[in-house]
């Protein structure tokens, strides 16, 4: 997800009525494959300031402008809304893609500013914790279910940043557990080259993550959304990068997730960020991840870059991202960020794919190679 | 010479005048009833429907109202930004404009507003420029979209107006800014391209200039951009054409190096306005402190000179709960103050601005918009400043008082204020809401403010009254997820079910808007439309263009249509669509009448926004995708069910439903569009309410139905039956040969000719002469029997007896022409008489030809060829052919069969001993031919045709004279037909009994009786617009009468060519022929014999009666 530095513009939308129509219940219950061979191929399109106004127009232009169907569409679920997202989810399931959800504890007006001045807010972690949504989440999870198809869900993403609510550096940080009790043996962070050891004491701010993750999994599971996959989605490099901070700190365990994911961005902010190359943005962090457990298939839930031409070369990054990608076979999916947001020095970090026709003739290059796939795979779930 | 018969009683004759007196009350009785019937019919159609929708929820009046707690106050003005990089240390010469003396004046024409034109038509001379909104660059590539308005391009010729199209980066209402973005830093050769296109554009539309309008761009992209500019702005003074820039107050302006740029272009076009704009809060459109500060700071970049305020003259509404603002006129602003309510509104210091609240429902709505005064305030200043001149944002929908303002002094005296304080009303059509479900208020009131000058220079005003618009309001568009399906111009019994069929499989209520005269014809159509849970929609009874029609027959229009629904179905419905209307903004007040009509019939009006024009056959996967570019204009979508082929719309249905449901759209009947229910829009008839009438209707409209399927069925068999006849009438002409019996070489004896004469000393002459000159070997005997003729026809013939012994002459006193026939058979020596009117000439071989049949014992009379002589006139024309393809083609026929119904008085032969034995020549018809004809196939004589005995008679030359003449035949046909009808079908008299006379009844008087009637129901068919079922009918009809008159044609070795006559000859003798049937209809039901006598007299002076066949 991007960094917010812009003021968003708090809109409230009720629940509303829902369609007339359900979308057709297979008899036999279906999940999403992973694709033997190949990834994945899927967008996030410019889904406006709340990241949830889903229309079908917005989707078929994206897709005629890269050429190719996508098999995943991303949009948001901000707790705020206190809604459950179907009608988004049902065009995008007649369209024949899964949705990859953003489901975000926060509250209106989702402004990193007032976020990083005040903490979190009436969603904190604690609060999930202590059972004070548990009827909004239950309800989440019956709406998840009436889907009935499977939908991708990626709960606090970014965790591992400090520009989220939900991140640890909000929750005490490094501070231990209270009441915990030292490693006798520090073990090995996962996916480290050199065997680096967990801290003396279990972080604090990763430990509520955690159980947050846990919490919210369990209780929608219990409402029987079993066509939930759940997705741990991190940032490709934490911040702080300290060891406390980093993804295995957060994993909540194989049981609770489906698919791993990071988000990989280039250069998002004139002159923050130096250009960097595609490569060692996504090889270590993607080594790193796939550590958490080797057996579950990796996703780049986010990806893309600011067109910045004195800097560097968008297209030559997106030609080398799809290359790259596809070097390590267990990245099983890729979700392109297009959008174009004002910073507050009035400047825009453009990240749509069209920001130059040669930006938009790399992707469609890249990704019209039958190894990115437009379609997802069903199959029967367990 | 034998006593006359004894006179029986003329056929049909009434001596005691019973029948027609009583035939006449009752005939009366009728016609006052039906009479009476049909007026309470029309009554019950023009009576109004008392359609029972609570008025609160459509009309416009107590919808809106003002704020009830005081305004809250105007926003204090933000702290004003500078919002412009600082200025560079050199100041480069600003660029010399081509023309830069006079003031410039210009207009925004916007192309989506119709009154842009309008207004820009009547203003032009007050303007030096017009600037258009046509050219937009789309994409990275510079790729440039045109949508000229060839209107403008004609104005700004003829008025000498400089044209300057704006080029945009806006696609769809989008801005974008990766367009010029990539233009600007992509590769030279781009670049270039994309100017060609752009002087090529300029040179096609023959404009004098360019403004670049290019918003949203990144800042950082600023050297590129100024780069880009400098590089279009060479191209375009190298064809000697201005280029200005469009200067956003605000971030957009940060993009732009305006010192640079002010040695590059020739113009700045500040744009003044949208302080606050559509995406913001409600706020002031363009405060006088924030213009003025604006001024003040771009005045510091090149001259002022190179400066055009565009100065802003339209509003904003801000609804509560909606993102974006509507942008209104200056008379939407006025209307919707007016509706609401609203006191007063001033403009005050320090912004100037007007503005109001209101409620629209529960909605609350807040207005800010600029007016005359705003544009005084604003053009003040920049003059003062010196700037190089203004433009006018946007022409159409200003304030009219600003035309007046541009003239103004540059200090303004308190009598040109005067000038802007009444507030005229106008045509100008207003909206208030959002939806295509309309109601209509056509008031019309002017309204008054007052102008002064403040102390510091400003001019406040404040509205004591609003004037208010022609208005429509506008209601089912809240939820743009909400879709509703419509379909016109049905039913039809073809593609309405299978759109039914899809709507039912998918399980979609949609609603049908039905033309009367369809749903009169499938009322089961319209019952299983209604009884799936459709609505059903008024769409007028003809499909009638309600611009073109008078108020009273649109009232008519839609109230048969509303009856006829009721009868059907028994419920009303309150949904109306005027047809061919294109979209829901009528923009003028002729459009707004027939939908006020139908307001004040307690109609909603349904427009529709989504308009894929399937009628047109675009082809289906078109109409999809008409309707997936069309669906964010409203929600409502037009389809229709009948007028034509329907094929693709029914195959673009279902993928039209996938669409919409794959976008997330909700697809909901009308009523779900109004939050109403669907016995709200199609309320149960009452029993209780206008049963009567009701009752009345219903009845009207089934039997009006069962007279039409009556007159069909009936078009039908006649249609059948015709043809039939036809074909068996040409193929037994085809096939008759003359009967030349044995021995009838030698076969002479003497005959007698007698010639009856009433009046004939101009013709008679001729006539004896032709038998004379016959080179017929027996002897022959000429009797004239004169019936007590006035002139000198007694004397003609003595002088030429005198020199010939053939020739006899009887007298007789006045008593008719059977009479006078009957006196000459008295006397004719002869067993062969030959019957000859005295018009009608004889060839040499006439006789001989005739005569030859009679040589067969069996052989009673013999019909002669009657042909006509005189061809001067088209009627006579039209006999000639009508002789030879009708009585001649027939006798041909009926010959073999031995039915000749008629040996005509003109030319035929009898044998003297046969007509005694029959009874002789009767005086009770005025058909004695037939008369007598027909008595001989009683007493088993044949009757037959001899196609060589030819005589030229003389038709009638005036359509009057023929028109007499038929009403005799037509009578005495009646009356022969009547005196021998227990022949019809007795299978004793064979073809004559079971084919000859049943034809003659059924083809010559019933089915030429009702003519008129299919006629009219045709007609009103065709105004009904149902030609493609008419046409293909009168086809067949003219074609077989076509093709019949080639056969006899040919047959008679006429010229084929005289066939053609046949076609304008059904026009005149269809009426005709029911004309004269229908008078003989009524004089035999009169049965009054007054008044024979003379006809009986004139009868025998037009003596060339070939009969009727």
């Amino acid at each position: 997800m991007k960094k917010f530095l812009f003021v968003l513009l708090a809109l409230g939308a009720g629940c509303r009525p829902e369609s007339n129509v359900t979308p057709m219940k297979p008899s036999v219950p279906q999940t999403l494959a992973v694709p033997a061979t190949g990834a994945y191929t899927g967008a996030y399109m410019d889904f406006g300031d709340n990241e949830d106004d889903v229309t079908l127009d917005k989707i078929d232009s994206f897709e005629k402008l890269v050429g190719k169907h996508q098999a995943i569409v991303a949009s948001s679920s901000y707790w705020g809304e206190q809604n459950f997202p179907t009608s988004n989810i049902q065009i995008i399931v007649r369209h024949q893609s899964i949705p990859l959800i953003f489901w975000s504890p926060w509250d209106k007006p989702y402004d990193q500013e007032i976020i990083a001045k005040k903490g979190p807010d009436r969603f904190n972690l604690n609060a999930i914790n202590e059972g004070k949504w548990d009827a909004y989440i239950d309800d989440w999870g019956d709406a998840a279910k009436a889907i009935g198809s499977p939908m991708l869900v990626s709960f606090g993403n970014e965790m591992n940043g400090n520009w989220f609510p939900w991140s640890g550096s909000f929750y005490g940080g490094k501070t231990p557990v209270p009441g915990s009790t030292p490693h006798a043996n520090p073990t090995p962070i996962p996916g480290y080259h050199v065997p680096m050891k967990t801290p003396d004491f279990p972080p604090v701010g990763p430990d509520v993550y955690k159980r947050a993750f846990r919490h919210v999994v369990d209780r929608v599971r219990a409402r029987g959304a079993r066509n939930v996959l759940w997705v741990f989605h991190a940032n490709n490099y934490a911040e702080p990068n300290d060891l406390w901070n980093v993804m295995a700190q957060y994993y909540p365990g194989s049981d609770y997730v489906d698919w791993l994911a990071l988000s990989v961005y280039g250069e998002q902010f004139k002159g923050v960020d130096a250009f960097a190359d595609f490569p060692p943005l996504f090889d270590w962090p993607v080594t790193e991840i796939h550590a958490l457990d080797p057996s579950k298939p990796v996703m780049l839930a986010e990806w893309g870059v600011g067109e910045f031409p004195k800097e560097g070369n968008k297209a030559h990054w997106i030609g080398d991202a799809f290359l790259t990608m596809r070097q390590k076979p267990f990245v099983k999916a890729a979700v392109f960020w297009h959008e174009r947001w004002q910073n507050a020095d009035d400047s825009y970090s453009n990240l749509h794919v069209n920001s130059t026709p040669e930006a938009l003739e790399a992707y469609r290059k890249g990704v019209a190679d039958k190894y990115w796939l437009d379609r997802p795979i069903l199959r029967a779930a367990h | 010479m034998p006593p006359p018969k004894p006179h029986a009683r003329f056929i049909f004759q009434d001596p005691w005048g019973h029948r027609w007196p009583r035939f006449r009350r009752h005939v009366i009785l009728i016609g006052v009833l039906v009479f009476l019937s049909l007026v309470v019919f029309i009554q019950s159609l023009l009576l109004r429907p008392e359609l029972a929708l609570p008025k609160s929820v459509r009309h416009l009046k107590g919808q809106l109202s003002a704020f009830k707690n005081p305004l809250p106050p105007p926003l204090p003005t933000q702290g004003f930004k500078h919002f412009f990089q600082t200025h560079s240390t050199i100041k480069p010469v600003p660029h010399m404009p081509l023309r830069p003396t006079q003031e410039i004046r210009a207009g925004f024409y916007v192309k989506s507003n119709p009154y842009s034109i309008l207004s820009l038509e009547k203003h032009a001379s007050k303007l030096t420029h017009v600037c258009t909104d046509w050219m937009s660059v789309v994409d990275g590539n510079g790729r440039l979209v045109f949508d000229r308005d060839s209107a403008v391009i004609d104005l700004t010729q003829r008025n000498k107006l400089a044209l300057f199209p704006t080029l945009n980066n806006l696609l769809d209402d989008a801005w974008q800014p990766e367009a010029i973005e990539s233009l600007a830093t992509g590769p030279q050769l781009r670049r270039d391209q994309f100017f060609a296109q752009v002087l090529h554009e300029l040179d096609d539309v023959g404009a004098s200039g360019l403004i670049l309008d290019w918003e949203n761009l990144d800042p950082t992209y600023q050297d590129e951009v100024t780069q880009l500019i400098t590089q279009l702005a060479d191209a375009v003074h190298g064809k000697n054409r201005e280029i200005w820039l469009t200067v956003s107050v605000g971030d957009d302006a940060k993009v732009f190096d305006l010192d640079t740029l002010s040695g590059v272009v020739d113009h700045f076009v500040a744009a003044l306005s949208d302080q606050d704009s559509e995406t913001d809060e409600p706020g002031p459109v363009a405060g006088q402190d924030w213009v003025e500060n604006c001024l003040e700071e771009l005045s510091g970049f090149g001259a002022p000179g190179q400066w055009i305020a565009a100065l802003g003259n339209y509003g904003y509404d801000w609804a509560a709960g909606e993102k974006t603002a509507e942008t209104i006129t200056f008379a939407e602003a006025m209307s919707r103050a007016s509706y609401s309510g609203i006191d007063t509104v001033k403009l005050e210091p320090p912004l100037y601005n007007p503005t109001f609240s209101y409620y629209e429902g529960p909605v609350a709505h807040t207005v800010w918009f600029l007016d005359g005064t705003t544009f005084l305030n604003q053009l003040q200043v920049v003059r003062k400043m010196k700037w190089g001149g203004f433009a006018i944002n946007s022409i159409g929908s200003e304030d009219p008082a600003i035309w007046s303002v541009i003239g103004f002094p540059a200090t303004p005296q308190s009598s040109d204020l005067a000038t802007m304080n009444r507030l005229p009303a106008s045509d100008t059509v207003t909206n208030v809401g959002r939806g295509e479900i309309v109601s209509v208020d056509q008031s019309k009131e002017p309204g008054q403010r007052t102008v002064t000058a403040d102390a510091d220079g400003h001019f406040g005003s404040v509205y004591n009254d609003f004037p208010t618009f022609p208005t429509l309001y506008h209601q089912g568009g809240s939820d743009p997820k909400m879709v509703s399906l419509t379909f016109d111009d049905g039913p039809d019994p073809r593609w309405t079910p299978k759109i039914l069929d899809i709507l039912k499989e998918r399980g979609l209520k949609a609603t049908f808007f039905l033309v009367g005269s369809r749903a009169e014809k499938y009322p089961s159509l319209v019952r299983r439309i209604l009884d799936e849970g459709h609505n059903l929609g008024n769409h007028t009874y003809t499909h009638a263009n309600l611009g073109l029609i008078s108020e009273a027959q649109i009232r008519l229009e839609l109230n048969a249509t509303q009856r006829l629904i009721e009868s059907i179905t028994g419920y009303s419905t309150t949904l109306f669509r005027p047809p061919y209307t294109a979209d829901s903004q009528p923009s003028s007040t002729a459009e707004l009448v027939p939908l006020a009509i139908a307001e004040d019939l307690n109609y909603l009006i349904v427009l529709e926004n989504i308009d894929p024009e399937d009628w047109a056959r675009p082809g289906a996967g078109q109409i999809v995708d008409r309707v997936r570019q069309n669906r964010h204009l409203g929600n409502i979508v037009l389809l229709h069910d009948a007028g034509g082929d329907r094929s693709q719309t029914v195959d673009a249905l279902p993928a039209i439903i996938d669409y919409l449901l794959q976008r997330g759209d909700k697809i909901v009947p009308l009523e779900a569009l109004l939050s109403m229910s669907h016995a709200d829009l199609m309320p149960k008839v009452l029993g209780d309410k206008q049963g009567f009438s009701r009752i009345v209707s219903s009845l009207g409209f089934d039997i009006l139905r069962f007279a039409a399927n009556f007159l069909w069925a009936f078009m039908i068999v006649a249609t059948v039956l015709v043809g039939l006849r036809t074909l068996v009438v040409a193929f037994l002409a085809t096939r008759h040969r003359p009967n030349i019996p044995p021995g009838s070489v030698n076969f002479h004896p003497p005959v007698t000719v007698i010639i009856a004469a009433y009046n004939e000393e101009k013709v008679i002459a001729a006539t004896l002469q032709s038998v004379l000159d016959t080179d017929y070997p027996g002897t022959v005997e000429i009797l004239v029997v004169n019936d007590g003729s006035k002139d000198a026809t007694s004397d003609v013939v003595r002088r030429m007896l005198v020199a010939e012994p053939r020739i006899r002459l009887i007298e007789q006193p006045n008593s008719g022409k059977s009479v006078a026939l009957q006196n000459g058979v008295a006397a004719a020596v002869s067993e062969i008489i030959i019957f000859l009117d005295a018009d009608t000439h004889f060839e040499p071989g006439t006789i001989r030809h005739l005569v030859i049949p009679l040589a067969d014992e069996e052989v009673g009379a013999v019909s002669g060829h009657a042909k006509v002589g005189n061809l001067r006139s088209f009627i006579a024309r039209c006999q000639a052919l009508e002789y030879i393809c009708g009585f001649n083609l027939d006798r041909r026929a009926y010959a073999g069969l031995d039915c000749i119904t008629v040996a005509p008085g003109a030319i035929s032969a009898f044998r003297k001993s046969v007509i005694e034995e029959v009874g002789g020549i009767s005086t009770d018809t005025l058909a004695e031919d037939t008369d007598l004809t027909l008595a001989l196939h009683r007493s088993s004589w044949k009757v037959d045709y001899a196609p060589g005995a030819i005589a030229w008679t003389e038709a009638p030359e005036t359509f009057r004279t023929l028109a007499k003449q038929r009403f005799r035949w037509a009578f005495g046909t009646l009356q022969c037909l009547w005196k021998h009808r227990d022949l019809v079908f007795n299978p004793r008299f064979r073809a004559l009994g079971l084919f000859a006379l049943p034809s003659v009844w059924f083809f010559q008087i019933l089915l030429v009786a009702i003519t008129p009637l299919v006629d009219l129901y045709l007609l009103i068919s065709l105004y009904f617009g149902n030609a493609e079922v008419v046409l293909p009918y009168m086809l067949v009809f003219l074609l077989t009468d076509f093709i019949l008159a080639v056969v006899a044609c040919w047959m008679e070795r006429e010229s084929l060519w005289k066939a053609w006559i046949v076609l304008p000859m059904r026009f005149i003798y269809r009426p005709l022929f029911s004309w004269v049937i229908w008078k003989s209809i009524f004089q035999a039901l009169r049965g009054v014999i007054i008044g024979w006598g003379k006809l009986e007299r004139t009868a025998s002076v037009t003596m060339h009666r070939p009969t009727i066949p």
